[in-house]
C-alpha cells in the first residue's frame, strides 16, 4: 500500500518530486571526476585468496617480476645482420633508460647472460657486448646463439627472423607509460623490421581504454537507439525522453555510489550502464498501459492512478526478480562480479522507486492532446503488432499439443548441444582477432616459446636437495615430459644452466651435455655461474637454500585448459617416477586456471540459487506453485536453447557467458510475470462480469489468453525489442566479452518474449484443468 | 723573515691540506682502502640477503699482494670455505692498471683450473651486490673527479667527490663518495644509474686499526632497486705477512698451503 501513496504523492506534487530527483542526481554526479578503473585480471580474486598468496610467495622466493613487457622484433630477411643488430643494441640501450624499467633484469642480445668457452677461457658475460662489425663477427654471434639451447625460442626464433626484448617493470611503474615509450623508441627506427609490443600491461591498458569507450560512447549510443525506437513506438518525444531520464538517473545514482564508495570500475561494472538502461525498459509496461487506460478514461490523473494500480504488482515483482538475479552475484568469489551484481541490483531497485515517483510525476506534465493522438493507435483490434501477437498466442492456445511437442524436440536438440559445451577461458581472446594485442601475441607464439607463462615449483624438505643429481635429473626428465604436450613451447630450469656449464667447461664435448654425477660438482657449477651472471639468472630458478626449484613452462595458448594439461602431466610423471619432492603449479597461467574454475563453480552455485529464488518469487507473486511452474517453463526453455546453441557453435563457456546465465534468469522471467499476472487479473475481472458455466469458462480462458497476448503482450514485445536494441549496440564493441554479452542478451530477450507468448498460452490451455482446480475448490480469490 | 714565513706556512697548513684536488683525494683514498701495506690477508664473511630476507653465505680467505705503488699491479688469491659444497674452490685475480684482469678458477669437483674472461667489470662478485670493481678498485684515470662539497658524515669530516666515468663502460652514470679527511677511507658511496636515480649505496660501518692501518672491517652494499643487500665482515685481518710470489700459481690454486688460507 505504501507504493500507492508514493504514486499519489508524486501525482499531487510532481514539481517537488522531479526537482528532488534532479538534486539527488546532481549530488551523485559530483563524484564522477574521481572515477578509477582496474583492469588487472589478478584482482578478479581477492588478495587473500590461496592462489594469489601462493603466487606472491613464488614471485618473492624466485625474485620474479609481476609485470613484463615484451618487444618482438621481426625481420623477414633474418635479424642476424649488422643493421638489425645495431637497432637491437640502440633500442635496448634506450629501454634501459626508461623510468620504471627494472634495467638490471632486461633481457636482450646486449644484456642476456651467455656462458661460453673460447680458446680455453670460460666466459660468463652478456651475449652481445658490442655490435658486430664484420660478417665474421655476425657469424660467430649466430653460432653462439644457436649453440645455447637457453636462447632458442627465447631471444631467437628457430628460423632466425624473430627476437624479443624482455622488459620487466618495477612494482610502482606505470605500464602504459613504459609501453608507449618503447613504441616510440621502436618507431624511430627505419627499415624492414616490424615491432610488436606485448605483455600484461599493454593488454590491461587496451582493456581500460575499451572500458571507457563502452561507458562513454556505447552506453550513450544505446541510450539514443532506445530513444529513437521508443519514439517510433509511441510517437511522443516527451514520454520517450522521460523514460530515458529515468534510466539516466538510475545510472548516475548507481555509478556515483560505486565511485563514492571508492570502488574502481572493472570490466563487469563498465557494462552496468547498458544493463540499467535495458532494465529501465521495464517501465514500458507502465507507458503501454497508460496509453490504453488513457484512451478508455480520457482523464490523465485517473489514467495514471489506474495504470499504476494495474501494473504495480507485476512491475514490482519483475524488479524484485531482476534485483535478485543480480543480487545473487554478491555471493560469488569473483570481486568484479560481486561489485557488478550489487551495482545493478541497486540500480534496479532505484529504477522501481523512480517508476512509482518520478514517472507518474512526469506524466502529469504531458500535453493531453499529444497523448490523445498517440493513444489512438493503441487499439488491440487495429494494431498490427497486437494482431501478430494474438496469432502467435493463438498458435499455442489452439494447438497446444503440437506446440509442446515441437518444444520437446527442440529441448532434446538443446540438451545434445549442452553436452558439447567446453568450459574454457582465454584472456587474450577477449581481444578481437585483428587487435594489436592479439596480433602481437600470435606473432610471438608462432616464433618463440609461448607468451602464457606458468611455473611448476619443485618443493623438497631438505636444504640443498635441489643440488643433488637426483633432483636435477628429475627436473630435466619432467621438462622433457612436459615438452611432449603440444601446448608447451619451451621449458627452462636450473638443470639447463647446470648442463650448459658442464658442456662448456668440457669444451663442448657432447658427452657432457648432461647433469653431472655429484652434488659437489653441481654446487660448484652453480657457484661458478653465479660468480659472474646476473643474480636474477639463478634467483629465478632456485631459492636461496636450494630447497625449491622453479620450472618455467611457456605455453603457446592462453587457454586455461593448457595449464590443467601441464598439471596433469606433472602428476602423471610424479606417479610413475616417485621422488621426495612435491610439485605445485604457479604463475599467471595457473591463476587463470584457478580463476576459470572459480568462475564455473561460482556460476553453478549462483545459477542454482537464482533458480530457487526466482521460482520462489514466482510462487509468492502468483500465490501458487502451479502457476509458478507454468511461468518458469518458457524461461528455462529459453536458457536451455541458448546454451544449446553455445554448445553447437563451439563458443567457449567463459567468464562472461557463465555470469550471464545467472542474470538471464532474473531478466527473462519478467515476461512470464507480466503475462501471467495480467492474464489472471483480466480473467478475474471478466469472470466477475460473466456468469460461470463450464463451457463459458473455457472460452473465457481462451479469450483472456488472446487479450493478454495482444495487450500486455505488446508491452512485452516492446520491452524485448527495446532491450535487444540497446544491447545490440554492444555487438559493435571491440572487446569480445562485450560482444558476447550483447549477442547473448539480444537473443535471450527476443527468444524469451516469443517463448512466453507461445508457450505460456499453450501450457495454460493444456493444463487448465489442473491449474484452475484449486480455484473451483478454493474460490476465485485465488486468481 | 724566515720565522714569518714559517708562521705563515703554519697558518696556511690546514688550508693547504684542504686544497687537495679531487684526483689527489681519490688517489689517497685508493691507497688507504685498497693498497694498504705490502700485502694483506682477511677472513671474510659475506652475507647475501634478499629483499624477502633469504640469506646466502660466502666465507673465504682473501690474500692480496701489491706489485708496485698504489694504483699499480696487484694479485688476489681467494679460498672458499662456504657454501659447503664449494669448499676448496679457489679463485685468483691478477689486476693490472689500464688492462683487463686475468682470472683463474679452480673447480675441485672436477679437478680443473679454468681461466675466466674478465670483460665485464660491473658484473657481480660471487653473486653479491659488490662488483669485481668494487672489490679490487677502478683506475683513477677512468673517471673525472670533482669535489662537490665538504661535509660531516657520521661525525667525520668528509670530502664529497663526484666521479663520472669517461666511457660508458659501467652501469652507473656517476658515483658520489664521502671520503674521510682523516684516514681517507670511504664512509659512504652512492651510485646513480643512467637515469640519474640512486640505485646502490655503499656504507662502511666499522673501522678498526690493524698493524696501524685503519681498515674497514664491516661494510654493506645495498641495491635500492632490487632490495637486495650484501654485508661483508672481516673476521680476521692482517697486513705485511710476507706472502710469497709462488702462491699465485696454478699449483697452489689446486692445493693452497694451509698456513695462508687459515
Amino acid at each position: 500500500m505504501r507504493k500507492f501513496s508514493l504514486v499519489h504523492f508524486s501525482v499531487n506534487h510532481p514539481k517537488s518530486v522531479v526537482l528532488l530527483t534532479i538534486l539527488i542526481t546532481l549530488v551523485f554526479m559530483t563524484r564522477f571526476p574521481r572515477i578509477t578503473t582496474d583492469t588487472n585480471p589478478k584482482h578478479m580474486l581477492p588478495a587473500n585468496s590461496d592462489v594469489r598468496v601462493w603466487n606472491d610467495e613464488v614471485d618473492s622466493t624466485f625474485a620474479l617480476y609481476e609485470d613484463m613487457i615484451v618487444l618482438g622484433i621481426v625481420n623477414e630477411k633474418g635479424i642476424l645482420n649488422k643493421d638489425t643488430l645495431g637497432k637491437i643494441q640502440r633500442i635496448t640501450d634506450e629501454i634501459l633508460n626508461i623510468k620504471g624499467v627494472a634495467a638490471r633484469d632486461v633481457n636482450s642480445f646486449p644484456t642476456i647472460t651467455n656462458v661460453t668457452a673460447e680458446q680455453g677461457v670460460l666466459k660468463v658475460a652478456p651475449l652481445m657486448t658490442k655490435i658486430p662489425e664484420s660478417d665474421a663477427e655476425v657469424g660467430s654471434l649466430g653460432k653462439m646463439l644457436y649453440e645455447n639451447p637457453l636462447f632458442i625460442n627465447r631471444i631467437i626464433s628457430k628460423d632466425g627472423k624473430t627476437t624479443a626484448i624482455y622488459v620487466p617493470l618495477e612494482k610502482d611503474a606505470n605500464g602504459k607509460e613504459v609501453a608507449d615509450k618503447i613504441k616510440e623508441i621502436a618507431g624511430k627506427e627505419k627499415g624492414d623490421e616490424k615491432y610488436y609490443v606485448a605483455g600484461d600491461p599493454v593488454a590491461r591498458d587496451t582493456f581500460g581504454a575499451e572500458m571507457f569507450k563502452l561507458m562513454a560512447v556505447f552506453a550513450p549510443i544505446a541510450g539514443m537507439v532506445m530513444l529513437i525506437v521508443r519514439y517510433l513506438m509511441f510517437r511522443d518525444l516527451f514520454l520517450s525522453v522521460t523514460l530515458m531520464m529515468d534510466a539516466m538517473v538510475s545510472i548516475i545514482w548507481s555509478m556515483g555510489l560505486l565511485i563514492a564508495f571508492g570502488f574502481p570500475v572493472h570490466i563487469m561494472s563498465s557494462m552496468a550502464p547498458v544493463f540499467l538502461m535495458a532494465i529501465a525498459t521495464d517501465s514500458i509496461h507502465i507507458f503501454n498501459e497508460f496509453y490504453f487506460r488513457y484512451k478508455e478514461k480520457k482523464d490523465k490523473k485517473t489514467a495514471i492512478i489506474e495504470t499504476m494500480n494495474a501494473v504495480s504488482r507485476p512491475v514490482r515483482y519483475t524488479a524484485l526478480a531482476t534485483a535478485v538475479g543480480f543480487g545473487v552475484l554478491l555471493f560469488m568469489n569473483i570481486i568484479p562480479v560481486k561489485v557488478f551484481g550489487g551495482l545493478v541490483a541497486f540500480g534496479t531497485v532505484m529504477l522501481r522507486v523512480l517508476s512509482f515517483s518520478f514517472i507518474p510525476a512526469m506524466f502529469t506534465f504531458v500535453n493531453e492532446e499529444k497523448i490523445e493522438k498517440a493513444s489512438r493507435s493503441e487499439d488491440i483490434e487495429f494494431s498490427r503488432t497486437s494482431q501478430l501477437l494474438k496469432s502467435l498466442a493463438g498458435f499455442g492456445t489452439h494447438k497446444p499439443k503440437a506446440t509442446v511437442f515441437a518444444g520437446l524436440i527442440l529441448f532434446v536438440i538443446a540438451i545434445i548441444g549442452l553436452t558439447k559445451i567446453v568450459v574454457n577461458n582465454n584472456m587474450v581472446e577477449w581481444f578481437k582477432k585483428d587487435s594489436e594485442v592479439r596480433i602481437a601475441d600470435r606473432v610471438m607464439n608462432q616464433a618463440l616459446g609461448g607468451t602464457s607463462l606458468g611455473y611448476i615449483v619443485a618443493l623438497s624438505n631438505e636444504d640443498g636437495f635441489i643440488k643433488t643429481p637426483e633432483a636435477m635429473r628429475y627436473i630435466e626428465g619432467l621438462q622433457r615430459h612436459l615438452e611432449k604436450l603440444h601446448i608447451v613451447g619451451k621449458t627452462s630450469s636450473v638443470a639447463d644452466y647446470v648442463k650448459r656449464i658442464n658442456l662448456v667447461l668440457h669444451d663442448n664435448d657432447p658427452k657432457y651435455d648432461a647433469v653431472p654425477d655429484t652434488k659437489e660438482t653441481i654446487g660448484q657449477y652453480l657457484f661458478l655461474f653465479g660468480m659472474s651472471a646476473k643474480p636474477s639468472d639463478l634467483d629465478n630458478v632456485v631459492d636461496y637454500p636450494f630447497r625449491k626449484a622453479n620450472i618455467w613452462v611457456q605455453l603457446k595458448t592462453w587457454d586455461a585448459q593448457a595449464m590443467r594439461d601441464v598439471i596433469e602431466a606433472t602428476d602423471e610423471y610424479k606417479k610413475s617416477h616417485p621422488v621426495p619432492m612435491e610439485f605445485k603449479p604457479a604463475g599467471i597461467a595457473y591463476f587463470n586456471l584457478v580463476w576459470n574454475d572459480e568462475v564455473l563453480y561460482d556460476m553453478l552455485r549462483g545459477f542454482i540459487i537464482a533458480l530457487i529464488v526466482v521460482f520462489l518469487i514466482l510462487v509468492v507473486n502468483f500465490r501458487s506453485v502451479k502457476w509458478a511452474i507454468v511461468g518458469y517453463t518458457p524461461l528455462l526453455f529459453t536458457i536451455l536453447l541458448i546454451y544449446g546453441v553455445v554448445g553447437y557453435i563451439g563458443k567457449d563457456f567463459d567468464m562472461p557467458i557463465s555470469v550471464l546465465s545467472c542474470l538471464s534468469l532474473g531478466m527473462a522471467v519478467d515476461f512470464a510475470i507480466h503475462f501471467i499476472s495480467r492474464f489472471r487479473q483480466h480473467l478475474s475481472e471478466k469472470s466477475e462480469v460473466r456468469s460461470q458455466k463450464s463451457e463459458d469458462a473455457k472460452n473465457l480462458v481462451t479469450d483472456a489468453l488472446l487479450w493478454t497476448a495482444a495487450r500486455p503482450g505488446k508491452g512485452i514485445m516492446r520491452n524485448a525489442v527495446l532491450f535487444a536494441a540497446s544491447f545490440a549496440v554492444m555487438m559493435f564493441a571491440s572487446l569480445t566479452p562485450y560482444i558476447t554479452v550483447g549477442a547473448f542478451i539480444v537473443s535471450m530477450m527476443l527468444l524469451s518474449a516469443i517463448m512466453t507468448i507461445i508457450y505460456v498460452p499453450a501450457l495454460i490451455t493444456l493444463l487448465q484443468g489442473w491449474l484452475f482446480c484449486d480455484k473451483c475448490e478454493g474460490g476465485k480469490n485465488k486468481f | 723573515m724566515k720565522r714569518y714565513l714559517i708562521a705563515l706556512l703554519i697558518v696556511l697548513l690546514p688550508l693547504s691540506a684542504s686544497a687537495l684536488t679531487a684526483d689527489e683525494v681519490m688517489k689517497k683514498s685508493q691507497a688507504a682502502f685498497l693498497y694498504q701495506g705490502k700485502d694483506f690477508k682477511a677472513r671474510v664473511m659475506m652475507k647475501l640477503i634478499s629483499k624477502s630476507g633469504q640469506e646466502r653465505v660466502r666465507e673465504l680467505t682473501m690474500l692480496r699482494k701489491n706489485y708496485g705503488a698504489s694504483g699499480g699491479e696487484q694479485k688476489y688469491f681467494m679460498y672458499f670455505f662456504q657454501p659447503a659444497d664449494v669448499k676448496d674452490m679457489t679463485f685468483m685475480v691478477n689486476k693490472y692498471p689500464a688492462k683487463d684482469d686475468d682470472r683463474w678458477l679452480f673447480v675441485p669437483a672436477i679437478n680443473m683450473v679454468r681461466r675466466i674472461a674478465a670483460q665485464d667489470k660491473s658484473s657481480s662478485f660471487v653473486g653479491s651486490d659488490f662488483t669485481y670493481e668494487d672489490v679490487s678498485g677502478r683506475d683513477i684515470e677512468d673517471d673525472t673527479h670533482e669535489i662537490v662539497k665538504e661535509e660531516k658524515l657520521a661525525g667525520k669530516d668528509c670530502y664529497v667527490i663526484k666521479s663520472s666515468p669517461k666511457a660508458g663502460d659501467v652501469d652507473y652514470s656517476y658515483k658520489q663518495s664521502w671520503i674521510d679527511k682523516a684516514d681517507f677511507l670511504p664512509v659512504k658511496e652512492e651510485y646513480y644509474d643512467r637515469r640519474g636515480e640512486l640505485y646502490r649505496v655503499f656504507t662502511a660501518e666499522e673501522i678498526k686499526e690493524m698493524k696501524g692501518f685503519p681498515t674497514v672491517t664491516k661494510r654493506t652494499m645495498k641495491n635500492l632497486q632490487s632490495g637486495h643487500r650484501t654485508e661483508v665482515t672481516y673476521l680476521k685481518a692482517d697486513y705485511n705477512i710476507g706472502i710469497e710470489d709462488s702462491l699465485f700459481s696454478e699449483r697452489f690454486l689446486k692445493q693452497p698451503p694451509k698456513k695462508w688460507i687459515e
